[in-house]
């Protein structure tokens, strides 16, 4: 199935010529390619909007990359079981699930469990008041930064969290009636007593498509849209988050994550295997487990588990994911959302147009016009959605604006439209009357909106 | 796991640049809705359902088969429970051709179909003092329950174990496992009954998953793709680059390139309308139009089968000593996703609506 790319290449030219041409002249916008809006992930778009829509490698990988996309996609969907075995040996001890591909399902979003289901598609980060060293969360005593759910057979996991909703009604401004789920969450089985002042953060697995495109985005940009203090007086702040790199052991800039914890994408990815798979790499060399009564250090000659070529492979294969086209775009309705998604001010956060920096060292990710719709900084968003835990600069009310590109093929890939950090919003529309803080504004704007507004405005987040 | 990843739709784009210039550029070709809707009415409910369908009744079979074996252990008994256990895989792996939609979604798939075994887990739970009930089968990890475990116990390490040689905890634990297998394969059974075969069927007219007929068939062919990339650049491919026969799946039954197959095979059952029963499938939507795409998406196809009957020796032998035939598979297997990918995806989104 390999593909000469320069014949997508042209093909895509002459196409684009063509769209140019037969377009009327009246219609055309002041912009500068009237088909950008399409591309969701520039020239690293892909043109799927099936079940595998987030699936797809960058198309212009040459062969000698494209392989190593797939022996990563191998790895990322290779299950893990305990040492010693053959293959795919680490296993834990304590551990949340056995592939990454098991969490991100099909390169998408985690499904928040059932009543009475144990978490597997989301997990639970811990940390008590204060701060380390870094300036990151302080790690709780026998459980670390994160609850390990699951554990091999003869350990003890450290505990699962159960998650009740509560129910509460509102009305939009027209009188339409919607309801809102509030999510506890409970600790049962521990296996060791939890400090009473525990810091609880639920984090679903988010999508992974499109991240060598978001990191790919100079720091400067990506500050330019910074205003912490708010000096512009538009009631939007934007804040970076510094957090430590552990392989440059130096603090710089946030981009992954749901409170933007994670400066690069190696390190997300090493980090993952470390917390959720319990398996360790050159970055995470210590079993998240040591110092726990589950760790068994049985002495390993290379001092960790996963070799640094398939580390690096999984690390390309999430870097080289394209972003799915657009649909819909020309569709009126969607166009009117569009409009009504920028006056309400959504677009001052979930911003639409970035350029990625030049890197020759990957040239499909450089100099690239994108539409993520996020501006990867942090912003208050309210009591009502904040987790009160502290991650490096995050606050306990902020979060990172979530990248919407994609967001409409949630249903059809992932087979379900749960949204927000913790999966609490049963559909887009829930999750924009979630949002508080600075974005209040903009949701009291879609609360006095009209039903045939509302629905516009969802079918052009729809077309993500 | 992996779906088709390499899939740029040449096809896309050149829709884009054909809608903007005209309103509507079906309107002139002969297929038409009424077809279409037959179509997909036959592969939601004949093909895919009644796959699943097919699985869950073979894997009762399969169940009632291993019960026997436990009260009455003997050779006789032993063959005839692998020979189904063999039977609910062909099913299962002609399925695999159309792996979207709730055994996706839901994450079905890892949890009956696990590589590699976590014999650790497996031995503990062998080991034991546990009831092998419902509850513990159920706690297990994936990676130590589903068709592999089974075929572990069913055929030993070297695929040549007798009944003499099972103990008493392995033949409950074997009806353990089997018992969880129907259950999820009944689980599976019952997405596709309980809505998702409507949601296909009913493409473009009220149909929430798939909001044009166009979509479903995308989808469909997308499926087709995804299986032979994953038959040639995964299943395949892995185990030959690395030259490890450790890597191979079903290694206990020897089962592996009849797995390949089978997977390849159902790329034919979809397209043909054609599972138990035969009814209307792609082919009907290309003949009307591409009669020659038609004979090379079955010449392909039968070269693809043809090249995977031809490897004689179990697939963990074969990477080692029938490299040429192997490779060839390989090959046959993409030049059909090429086809599939390349000719058939763009026609149906050039004639369908």
């Amino acid at each position: 199935m390999r593909k000469t790319t320069l014949a997508v290449l042209s093909i895509f030219v002459v196409v684009m010529l063509l769209q140019f041409a037969c377009r009327k002249v009246d219609s055309l916008t002041p912009v500068d390619n009237p088909d950008s809006e399409w591309l969701s992930g520039g020239s690293q778009t892909a043109f799927d909007q099936g079940s595998g829509a987030f699936s797809h490698a960058f198309s212009s990988l040459p062969a000698n990359l494209e392989r190593i996309h797939e022996i990563g996609d191998a790895q990322f969907n290779a299950t893990f079981v305990s040492a010693p075995a053959p293959l795919n040996p680490g296993l834990g001890p304590i551990f949340n699930n056995v592939s990454c591909g098991s969490c991100h399902v099909s390169d998408g979003r985690g499904k928040v469990p059932g009543l009475g289901e144990s978490a597997a598609n989301m997990l639970f980060r811990l940390s008590i008041p204060g701060e380390g060293e870094h300036g990151n969360p302080v790690p709780v005593p026998g459980y670390g930064d994160q609850l390990q759910t699951r554990a091999l057979f003869g350990k003890q996991r450290e505990g699962d969290v159960t998650i009740t909703y509560t129910e509460t009604g509102y009305k939009f401004a027209d009188g339409t009636s919607y309801s809102l789920r509030a999510p506890t969450y409970t600790f049962n089985s521990l296996y060791m007593t939890m400090p009473g002042n525990v810091l609880l953060s639920p984090r679903v697995a988010a999508p992974v498509f499109g991240l060598g495109l978001l990191e790919a985005i100079d720091e400067n940009t990506i500050l330019t849209n910074a205003d912490p203090d708010d000096k512009d007086g538009d009631g939007i702040s934007g804040k970076a988050n510094i957090v430590w790199d552990v392989y440059s052991q130096k603090k710089v800039l946030g981009r992954f994550g749901w409170k933007a914890n994670q400066p690069n994408l190696l390190q997300q990815v090493a980090a993952a295997y470390n917390g959720d798979i319990g398996i360790t790499t050159f970055l995470f060399p210590k079993e998240s487990s040591e110092g726990q009564t589950q760790f068994d250090s049985a002495p390993n000659s290379k001092g960790y588990e996963l070799s640094d070529s398939l580390l690096y492979s999984t690390h390309f294969y999430v870097r080289t994911l394209a972003v799915p086209v657009r649909r819909n775009v020309t569709d009126s309705k969607v166009v009117e959302g569009k409009a009504l998604f920028t006056s309400a001010g959504c677009i001052k956060c979930h911003k639409a147009d970035m350029r990625t920096g030049v890197d020759v060292t990957l040239p499909q990710v450089s100099n690239q016009l994108i539409h993520p719709y996020t501006d990867l900084l942090l912003h208050d968003m309210g009591t009502g959605l904040a987790d009160n835990r502290p991650d490096f600069l995050a606050g306990g009310t902020e979060w990172r604006t979530a990248p919407l590109w994609g967001i409409g093929l949630t249903q059809k890939v992932n087979g379900h439209t749960n949204f927000l950090h913790d999966g609490r919003a049963r559909n887009l529309m829930e999750a924009i009357m979630w949002h508080g803080g600075e974005a209040l504004s903009a949701k009291n704007k879609v609360n006095n909106m009209s039903q045939k507004q509302r629905d516009a405005l969802i079918s052009f987040v729809e077309s993500l | 796991m992996k779906t088709s990843k390499k899939t740029i739709a040449l096809a896309l784009p050149l829709m884009l640049a054909a809608f903007s210039c005209s309103k509507n550029n079906n309107d002139n070709n002969p297929t038409n809705n009424t077809l279409q809707a037959e179509v997909l009415a036959n592969i939601s409910n004949n093909v895919c359902t009644a796959s699943y369908e097919d699985m869950y009744a073979k894997t009762q079979t399969l169940l009632a088969s291993v019960q026997t074996l436990n009260t009455t252990t003997t050779d006789a008994n032993l063959a005839t429970a692998r020979a189904n256990w063999k039977a609910v895989r062909v099913t299962w792996e002609q399925s695999e051709a159309w792996l979207f939609g709730p055994v996706e979604a839901d994450n079905i798939d890892p949890r009956i179909d696990t590589w590699p075994i976590d014999f650790n887990a497996f031995n503990n739970a062998l080991t034991g003092t546990d009831e092998l009930n419902d509850a513990f089968i159920n706690k297990l990890d994936d990676a130590a329950k589903g068709f592999h475990p089974i075929e572990f116990l069913l055929w030993g390490q070297n695929g040549n174990k007798t009944a003499a040689q099972f103990t008493t905890r392995e033949k409950q634990f074997l009806v353990a496992l089997t018992q969880n297998l129907t259950a999820l394969t009944k689980d599976v059974r019952d997405t596709w009954t309980n809505g998702y075969n409507k949601q296909l069927a009913t493409a473009g007219s009220g149909s929430t998953e798939f909001s044009t007929q166009t979509l479903a068939f995308v989808q469909i062919a997308d499926g087709m793709a995804g299986i032979c990339d994953e038959v040639a650049n995964g299943k395949m491919k892995e185990p030959f680059d690395a030259q490890d026969p450790g890597k191979e799946e079903s290694p206990f039954a020897k089962n592996s390139t009849i797995d390949f197959t089978n997977n390849i095979q159902g790329i034919l059952a979809i397209y043909q309308g054609r599972f138990a029963t035969d009814g209307k499938g792609i082919e009907d939507i290309v003949r009307a139009n591409n009669l020659s795409l038609d004979t090379e998406i079955k010449s392909k196809h039968a070269a693809a089968i043809a090249a995977l009957q031809a490897i004689d020796k179990p697939f963990g032998e074969a990477i080692l000593t029938e490299q040429s035939k192997v490779q060839n598979a390989m090959t046959k297997v993409n030049d059909l996703a090429e086809t599939i990918d390349g000719k058939l995806k763009p026609y149906l989104q050039q004639y369908t609506k």
